[in-house]
């Protein structure tokens, strides 16, 4: 029974579609990565989520109910930009937020303790908020969604502006909650993290859903085409009709084959002329891979329809 | 009602926090107090000192002057007098040259070559801006010269001072007419002040939250309208305890012995007019702030804001022009009708009350007008608001505003 449900919902503002025929679900428990190029879509789905929009056409359904003001206490929301009080202590602020959320105030006051000192920033509890880096105000940003445990946690890229050891932390305290049963939605444009982390994906371009479902599903549908050659020498294998592409990088490069069979015979003949291969790979497309082909499809398919 | 009275706690006490209210609510008054004393109790009390000097030739009159300006009601001053002589005059002049000398001007006075006409009064000063020096040899002379000719046509010295003495009306039973009006003049100054100044914060406070984006948090949680109510409520109660110490602070000083040092027995403010002054200011400030809070979902920046904030402003300042209709005339019947515009009566109709008797149903009526004013102003603001906190970039143009009030 999935947890959040999106059925075939609609937004226009103005003239520009920002949202078309979205149907969505996303499973209890699971880690989901919704991603997307800038503007595609991804904050104006969101934000239909948690009700702060609501869309022309189509239903929202949460906690497999349709949407009601009161389920947003089972809620927590990190909006894409930093949206604190500047001028107001960090403690004072996530217990603000807190009891916003339904906490008392002395819960909040607690709980925003602990996770400050979880995440490595207790020394920031008395400072205002501007008086911090950027990262600290992420990471704050970041307690506020989580202070009234929320079922369902809800990111709008966690990840911007933050260094890749602070990234790796969030990560794992997300992986935390996910195993603590909790269900993470993320958009994001780090597809290393997605590839590594989700369980699901949706990818959404022009408002549209591209590509939805597990990641291993989503993989298995392209086929294992891609190459990765080291070689040293002679380079007259790569002007192999079975190539599509090549891009190379230092000490080899990297093919997009015309079928999985062509790999052997790329292999075998690159031998035979006599270079020296020092790893040959092949794998499936990396979700980078999946996500430029797919993007530019549904740019191209538009395009043509309009012209 | 939870979260707006949380959103409401959170603007109030931020906001009392800061130094611009601490200073704008204990500083303003006592610089206002020491203003009003200060001027008040310094003219009541300074005495012109000056050291002048007369050259004539009646030695009555000169001794007559010199005794009501040494010693007279409101002056103090230093006389010499002297027969006129050339040395004399070169004398005097050489001591109005000297910078160290006291002597502040000379009178002197020719007699008359046709008997009977007055004489001709030459005065010679340092300073051509010593008014009050000039003023009080002036009405001494007056004085002097008209007491010498009542005496001269036989009226005894007794008969003299009954005639000229002042007449003062006696005030007592209404208050202090100029009084009243100074303080009704501070009141309006006060609530113009403070409608301003707080319609504006709430605008403000707005856009600090548009441009730091903590409304999607905020939204994420609560309803706009919700956000809105709290946040109307909470700029309302820091404005309502700023002048809470102000209008505690003027019916302290008006009811202490200071001010009936001015020689006025009755208060200059009464408890009805602080009544009144904090009632108008609750229904003009939630006129104006909600104004100002469609105004600042509209905007981005303060900048933007500035431009807009002319629709607040001009209200407000068609009442200042008003004030030259209602004093002369509180009761005419333009009077009556602006005062009952709504979004002129926190400032006129509190005018009017301060300066004439108006009648209750006026009163009642003023009210009643600003609550569906009100009503009417936040069913439009908070659509506005609702649509216009969610956008950012480029400013709305009227068909698009028109546009957020039909989503719902």
């Amino acid at each position: 029974m999935p947890i959040v449900e999106l059925h075939n919902i609609r937004k226009v503002y103005d003239s520009k579609v920002a949202v078309e025929g979205l149907t969505l679900a996303i499973e209890p428990g699971t880690m989901f990565g919704l991603l997307g190029p800038n503007g595609s879509g991804k904050t104006s789905s969101i934000r239909m989520m948690i009700g702060m929009t609501v869309p022309d056409s189509g239903s929202v359904q949460l906690f497999d109910e349709p949407f009601r003001r009161s389920q947003l206490h089972r809620i927590g929301y990190l909006p894409e930009e930093r949206g604190l009080y500047k001028k107001m202590k960090v403690i004072d602020q996530l217990t603000f937020l807190g009891c916003l959320h339904g906490l008392s105030e002395s819960v909040a006051r607690k709980r925003a303790k602990e996770w400050c000192e979880r995440l490595q920033i207790k020394e920031a509890l008395p400072k205002k908020t501007e008086e911090l880096s950027k990262g600290m105000q992420q990471k704050i940003q970041f307690i506020a969604a989580l202070l009234h445990e929320p079922e369902l946690i809800i990111m709008d890229e966690p990840f911007t502006g933050l260094d890749p050891v602070n990234a790796s932390l969030l990560m794992d305290t997300l992986m935390g909650l996910r195993s603590q049963g909790r269900t993470i939605l993320f958009s994001t444009h780090r597809m290393d993290q997605v590839e590594k982390f989700c369980d699901g994906i949706a990818l959404i371009s022009r408002g549209r859903l591209v590509l939805s479902g597990s990641m291993r599903a989503i993989k298995s549908r392209y086929p294992r085409n891609h190459v990765q050659v080291a070689f040293t020498g002679n380079d007259a294998f790569l002007r192999d009709d079975a190539i599509v592409e090549s891009k190379p990088f230092s000490g080899g490069v990297d093919l997009l084959l015309s079928s999985e069979a062509a790999a052997q015979k790329v292999l075998a003949s690159a031998v035979t002329q006599g270079t020296i291969i020092n790893r040959f790979e092949v794998h499936e497309p990396s979700l980078e891979e999946i996500f430029i082909e797919e993007v530019k499809k549904s740019f191209g398919e538009t395009e043509a329809v309009e012209a | 009602m939870h979260n707006v009275w949380l959103i409401a706690k959170r603007e109030y006490l931020e906001r009392i926090r800061t130094k611009a209210f601490i200073i704008g609510t204990v500083v303003i008054p006592l610089v206002m107090g020491a203003l009003v004393f200060g001027v008040g109790l310094l003219a009541a009390h300074t005495k012109s000192q000056s050291h002048i000097a007369v050259v004539t030739t009646d030695a009555t009159f000169g001794a007559d002057l010199k005794q009501k300006l040494e010693s007279g009601k409101s002056t103090n001053m230093r006389v010499d007098v002297f027969s006129p002589s050339d040395a004399v005059r070169s004398s005097l002049n050489a001591q109005m040259k000297d910078k160290d000398g006291t002597l502040v001007g000379y009178l002197w006075v020719t007699p008359a070559t046709i008997p009977g006409a007055r004489p001709n009064y030459t005065y010679r000063a340092r300073s051509a801006g010593d008014i009050a020096t000039q003023n009080a040899l002036q009405d001494a002379i007056q004085t002097v010269t008209t007491r010498e000719q009542l005496v001269a046509h036989g009226l005894s010295n007794s008969d003299v001072d009954t005639l000229t003495t002042s007449i003062s009306l006696d005030t007592s039973a209404t208050g202090n007419t100029q009084a009243a009006f100074f303080t009704a003049y501070i009141l309006f100054f006060l609530m113009y002040m403070v409608i301003l100044l707080y319609g504006m914060n709430t605008a403000r406070s707005i856009i600090e939250e548009k441009s730091s984006r903590i409304f999607e948090v905020l939204l994420a949680t609560i309803k706009p309208e919700e956000l809105l109510a709290g946040k109307i409520i909470g700029v309302g109660a820091v404005g309502l305890s700023q002048i809470g110490v102000w209008m505690l602070a003027i019916f302290v000083i008006a009811n202490s012995h200071l001010a009936g040092s001015l020689g006025s027995t009755h208060a200059p403010v009464s408890l009805a007019q602080i009544g009144f002054f904090v009632l108008y200011f609750i229904f003009g400030f939630l006129i104006y702030s909600s104004m100002a809070a469609a105004l600042g979902a509209m905007t981005n920046s303060e900048q933007e804001l500035q431009q807009l904030n002319m629709l607040l402003v001009i209200p407000l300042v068609f009442c200042f022009a008003m004030l030259s209709v209602i004093i002369p005339a509180p009761d005419s019947t333009l009077a009556q009708v602006v005062s009952l515009v709504p979004f002129f009566s926190p400032l006129l109709m509190d005018m009017r009350i301060s300066l004439t008797q108006v009648p209750p149903w006026q009163i009642w009526l003023s009210f009643g007008l600003m609550s569906l004013t009100i009503a009417a102003i936040l069913w439009f603001s908070s659509r506005i608001y609702r649509i216009g906190i969610l956008m950012y970039g480029k400013k709305p143009n009227l068909p698009e505003i028109f546009r957020w009030l039909k989503y719902s």
